[in-house]
């Protein structure tokens, strides 16, 4: 059950995203400064090592709230690199460091040439994260010889790097980094889906159409209840995927959780701005914050179909009559 | 606002231990057959299966030992559950006896019909159908018709019942009547325990889309039932059955019923298949995690005294759709040229759920009607 400290984390995250939604003007330069003076990004880091000394699951929880608010940030990105900086040893600064989903190129001892594609906040980055054939590597961003970023259809920065003989830091390839960014979208868009639910059911109640809320007519209350169920699974995958990688092997659990997650996003894209309708379709209302945020996140470290195969695979090997075996033995 | 938290599932005990204890039985003592006689196997009936679980003590599991039942966690219950439809037993013979009969008449049964009844039950021997829907009265439920009006000893039933599953097996049914003269919609309403050896009942077969003999039209005539058959108070039985409606909505049974279906596709498609059926069973996999995990954690939440109602029809029809989809969505994505008249393992239980898995959103509450429940769940209604 939920400790003090467990609570306070989410109230605290609560409060702070909240604010952060009804300032998105704000400067990111700022933004970050305060996101970052709550030590979130270290949320995994031991006690003992100056962390929080949270586990899986408190990551789940602080980064539902940070969808369930849309929150316009790399939070889930420095969170992860953070973790993965000290698992490896590394020395961990102040700089903001992200993660790189994509990656091509080769690595020459410890110097690396080619492409990291689609790093969020890749120009505000001081450190890269990637994992590349032959191991994980962490490159300082202004090393990059060429720096263009795009956005994702949030509008979110994401940022392709191009780098020539650049020494790296050098660690076992362990493929945690493209599994914890797939957990970590699981979890936003299942505080996503909560959001855009909740916002969707409160203007059903509100919107009179006919001469009555337009939630009474029939046809919307079923298409509600159906994304409510969605939201629902997902919310459940996600945190399971969390107490899966608790244990200690969540390799499984979060290829669900991101297929999962993906296909119930679009769903809820679609419910959400249909029982809104037009108002809903507006930069104003801001309702795409969290919906456009859905879209961008059910594609990135891995869409649904990249994990599908890597879960399909996994399972055939193990074969048809293992399959149960194995899902009860995982727990 | 979260809309689904886990709840842990922690049965007492060894749970693996449990689990291939469960695994052993069924290898010693479910017959050997083909895949198509494993999918749905809570509508599969035998007899003799249902009695050696009597015996092992997988029947009435948690119920009191003074009842012939073994005093088990509901958590245990449930894995024994979830091991025998995934191995596509043959349960339907106890099913609705274990599931939401004893249980009622452990509630409000007397003293007397507990002894008598519920320790027949637990022995795999006492089989009950739920006299629920008649002609006028579907997802409606609350517009039963069927009479009971009260006599010296008790009571004359007249009216009649229909889609009763196994009533032609069945020894009891327990019917949903109204009691409560000029009665409306929910009171008035009284549930009985109704021998089905009781003069004035005719069962009559109703032959499912396939041919199968499942359930049944059941007919009563001045069926004349003692009062001490009554289940409960009068005029509460629409409180008892949304309460049994609990029961019989959140099982396991209500996502696995083409499991045994997605273990022949992935029989048939090899250890290396290719990249769109690899996709696929990825696809399915994921979706049966998740309900597994949404279905434990809305067990262990009735388990410790909640009362999950919203979670149990979100599982349902979550559960429903995803093994209602699964046969025609193998049926798309099978290479080659599918032939569902072949014999192959595959194809017959392919052939055999793409008929009948239309009935998986229909019985224990329709869709339409679950979202409802969970629309006022939402405030919508
Ligand atoms: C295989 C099987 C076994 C069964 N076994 C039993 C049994 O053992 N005992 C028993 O008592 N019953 C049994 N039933 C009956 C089952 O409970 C009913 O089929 C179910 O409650 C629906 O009732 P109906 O079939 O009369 O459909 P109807 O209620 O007539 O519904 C027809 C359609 O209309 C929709 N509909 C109805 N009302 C509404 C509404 N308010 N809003 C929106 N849509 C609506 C329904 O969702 C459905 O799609 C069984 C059914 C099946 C298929």
């Amino acid at each position: 059950m939920m400790g003090e400290t467990q609570q306070l984390l989410r109230e605290t995250a609560d409060r702070l995203f909240r604010d952060l939604a009804e300032e998105r003007t704000l400067d990111f330069v700022r933004l970050w400064q305060k996101l970052d003076e709550t030590g979130f990004r270290s949320l995994l880091v031991a006690e003992a090592d100056g962390g929080f000394g949270g586990n899986f699951r408190d990551v789940a929880a602080v980064l539902r709230l940070a969808g369930q608010h849309a929150l316009a940030a790399p939070l889930a990105e420095a969170m992860i690199a953070t973790y993965l900086l000290h698992k490896a040893g590394w020395p961990v600064s102040d700089d903001l460091v992200t993660l790189a989903a994509g990656s091509e190129g080769r690595l020459e001892g410890n110097l690396f040439s080619g492409t990291l594609r689609a790093v969020p906040w890749g120009e505000r980055a001081g450190l890269v994260l990637a994992e590349v054939e032959g191991g994980l590597i962490l490159l300082p961003r202004d090393k990059a010889t060429q720096v263009t970023t795009t956005a994702n259809p949030a509008g979110e920065p994401r940022t392709r790097l191009v780098f020539a003989n650049v020494p790296a830091l050098v660690a076992p390839a362990t493929g945690d980094l493209l599994l914890l960014g797939a957990f970590s979208r699981s979890c936003l868009i299942a505080g996503a889906l909560d959001g855009a639910l909740a916002r969707s059911i409160e203007y059903a109640n509100s919107r009179v159409q006919f001469g009555k809320p337009i939630g009474k007519f029939q046809a919307v209350q079923q298409a509600l209840a159906v994304f409510a169920e969605e939201a629902a699974a997902v919310n459940c995958a996600a945190e399971a995927a969390a107490l899966a990688l608790d244990r200690g092997d969540g390799r499984f659990e979060v290829a669900c959780a991101k297929i999962r997650a993906s296909s119930a996003a679009a769903m809820g894209v679609a419910t959400a701005h249909q029982v809104h309708g037009a108002i809903g379709f507006t930069a104003e209302l801001g309702l795409h914050h969290l919906t456009r945020r859905l879209t961008s996140w059910s594609g990135e470290f891995g869409n649904e179909r990249w994990w599908a195969e890597e879960l399909g695979g996994l399972v055939a090997a193990l074969g048809a009559d293992q399959l149960w075996p194995e899902i009860t033995r995982r727990g | 606002m979260q809309s689904f938290s886990i709840f842990p599932f922690e049965p007492p005990g060894d749970v693996q231990a449990l689990r291939q204890e469960v695994r052993a039985f069924i290898a010693a003592h479910m017959p050997q057959t083909a895949a198509a006689g494993r999918a749905n196997c809570w509508s599969v009936a035998d007899a003799r299966f249902s009695r050696s679980m009597g015996e092992a003590g997988y029947i009435g599991m948690v119920w009191p030992k003074c009842y012939g039942g073994h005093a088990r966690h509901p958590l245990e219950r449930y894995t024994v559950l979830e091991e025998l439809l995934a191995a596509g037993a043959p349960v339907a013979m106890h099913w609705v006896a274990d599931r939401q009969s004893g249980p009622l008449i452990l509630r409000y049964g007397s003293e007397e019909l507990r002894q008598r009844i519920v320790p027949g039950i637990a022995r795999g021997e006492t089989y009950f159908c739920i006299g629920m829907s008649e002609p006028g009265t579907g997802s409606d439920l609350a517009s039963v018709r069927t009479q009971g009006v009260r006599t010296k000893e008790g009571w004359r039933i007249n009216g009649q019942k229909v889609w009763t599953s196994g009533a032609h097996y069945s020894q009891y049914m327990i019917a949903l009547v109204r009691t409560g003269e000029g009665s409306e919609r929910h009171g008035g309403l009284t549930q009985f325990l109704i021998d089905m050896s009781s003069p004035g009942i005719t069962v009559r077969p109703i032959l499912d889309l396939v041919g199968a003999h499942h359930f049944n039209e059941v007919f009563l005539d001045d069926v004349l039932v003692p009062d001490s058959m009554r289940l409960g108070e009068e005029g509460g039985g629409w409180a008892q059955v949304t309460a049994e409606l609990s029961l019989e909505r959140s099982g396991p049974e209500r996502y696995l019923s083409s499991y045994v279906l997605l273990v022949e596709f992935i029989r048939q498609a090899g250890p290396a298949p290719d990249a769109a059926t690899r996709a696929l069973i990825g696809q399915f996999t994921a979706e049966l995690w998740t309900l597994r995990q949404m279905s434990r954690s809305t067990a262990a939440k009735l388990a410790a005294g909640q009362d999950p109602m919203l979670e149990a029809a979100v599982v349902k029809d979550l559960g429903n759709s995803f093994e209602q989809s699964l046969p025609r969505r193998i049926l798309a994505g099978i290479g080659g040229l599918a032939d569902l008249s072949d014999a192959s393992e595959l194809m017959s239980v392919l052939a055999l759920l793409l008929q009948i898995s239309p009935s998986f959103s229909l019985r224990g509450g329709t869709r339409e009607i679950l979202r409802g429940i969970i629309a006022r769940g939402l405030g919508l209604r």
